[in-house]
């Protein structure tokens, strides 16, 4: 991330309300990368990650009235709309059907090639603390941050009770939220 | 429930992935509002995943940003993009907009004009109609002209004048003799108007006795109250007009109005 930092989040929000162009380039420098990276662990397909991103940045440009700060932050709204936006895209491909296919048909397999392709993350720039958390914690908060998996998803691909992705989700957070302190 | 209960529930964390259904999620943004502290825990689970996000965040192709930054600016997307299959948002650009709105001022303009001239040519084609009546009217005056000037500047035309008599003193009449041929017309335009039921008619005087020249219209409304033709007459010694009852009559019995002598 470029420390450039310029805006606080309210300054962000309040030159983005007014169209500013500069807040938007802003945006982007700070956040492209981390959206890109999300898109990118759904789709694994750099080509289609960025037109996805382009078509998130727009949709946050043009929509960026319905972002209520009360609701939350700024990132946390921009995300979810790129999250939901590249659901959307790959259901339109056909693309989260055929995932879901195969994971079910070998879901030993595929959760090994998972493993495998978050070690390949981990080797491009992960920071330690990431690291650090436990395969399962990392995997429960992948697959519902990066996969967009709801609980039934994530109780059936993990093999745990629906009762239990609560609670489970909320101890890998606090996992998480303990390394980056 | 209690505020640490909502706050190992698991449910804030779920919120701020988007798990939530609407009625969990409006469900927490209320506790968020009513408790600071759930408020000041979602903030740190929504700073925590932003940080995990930016932990893995992987870099757009340099010359992404521009693009986007192209197409928000005109708000159109790039067409000759090569996510031809990805839904795209398409905007129109300024430029197009104000040509659209301006061709419907245009279009606004246009029929209102269109409004106006139709009036305008309905109004000019009353009036043309009218003038073409006035010119037919005019023309056909010219043309009654024409005749009696035809009738007066004819090199055989002889012209006798019958002038008023007792019973009309102030009436006249003109007679033009074509001498070659025997016509005879009368002008009997300083006749006074004929009362109703009454009729002048016209005499030729042949050997002493009045011979029927025929009847002469001295209506105003009527085109033929100028030099009208009367009968035929080889030779005559005087001509002269008397009131007569409509119709004429084979004899002369009403007064005589004028009269004049070749």
């Amino acid at each position: 991330m470029p420390e450039k930092k310029t805006y606080t989040e309210e300054e962000l929000v309040y030159l983005l309300q007014n169209q500013d162009q500069s807040a938007f380039s802003y945006l982007y420098d700070n956040y492209a990368a981390a959206l890109n990276g999300t898109i990118y662990r759904m789709v694994e397909d750099i080509q289609l990650s960025e037109d996805i991103l382009q078509e998130a940045f727009i949709k946050i440009w043009n929509n960026f009235k319905l972002y209520d700060s009360s609701k939350g932050r700024l990132f946390t709204w921009m995300v979810n709309l790129t999250r939901n936006l590249t659901i959307d895209t790959l259901r339109s491909k056909g693309y989260k059907k055929q995932q879901k296919i195969s994971q079910d048909e070998n879901s030993v397999s595929t959760y090994q090639d998972r493993n495998f392709a978050t070690d390949r993350f981990d080797s491009i720039g992960l920071r330690k603390q990431v690291s650090a958390l436990k395969p399962d914690q990392k995997d429960i908060i992948d697959l519902a941050y990066f996969n967009g998996y709801t609980q039934e998803e994530i109780s059936k691909h993990m093999g745990i009770p629906l009762g239990t992705v609560k609670t489970r989700m909320r101890t890998a957070i606090m996992e998480l939220r303990k390394t980056m302190q | 429930m209690e505020i640490k209960d909502i706050i190992s529930s698991g449910l804030l964390e779920l919120h701020v992935l988007g798990m939530t259904t609407p009625a969990e999620a409006a469900e927490v943004q209320g506790w968020a509002m009513k408790y600071p502290e759930v408020r000041a825990e979602l903030e740190a689970i929504e700073v925590a995943m932003e940080s995990y996000a930016m932990d893995h965040a992987v870099e757009p192709g340099t010359g992404l940003k521009q693009k986007i930054l192209t197409n928000t600016t005109l708000k159109a997307i790039d067409t000759n993009a090569p996510s031809a299959t990805v839904a795209k948002v398409i905007g129109i650009s300024p430029t197009w907009k104000y040509v659209a709105a301006a061709s419907v001022i245009l279009l606004l303009g246009s029929a209102l004009l269109n409004f106006i001239y139709y009036n305008r040519l309905e109004e000019t084609d009353t009036v043309l109609a009218k003038t073409k009546q006035e010119l037919i009217a005019a023309n056909g005056k010219l043309d009654t002209m024409n005749a009696d000037m035809s009738i007066v500047q004819n090199k055989y035309s002889q012209v006798v004048s019958l002038d008023g008599l007792p019973a009309a003193p102030d009436a006249a009449a003109k007679i033009f003799w074509i001498k070659n041929t025997g016509e005879v017309y009368i002008d009997p335009s300083n006749l006074p108007e004929a009362p109703a039921g009454m009729q002048y008619q016209f005499w030729g005087i042949v050997d002493g006795k009045p011979v029927d020249g025929g009847m002469i219209i001295t209506s105003k409304n009527d085109r033929q109250y100028r030099i009208q033709k009367m009968k035929t007459f080889g030779k005559a010694e005087a001509f002269a007009v008397t009131l007569e009852t409509e119709g004429g009559n084979p004899t002369p019995k009403g007064a005589m109005y004028v009269m004049g002598k070749m």
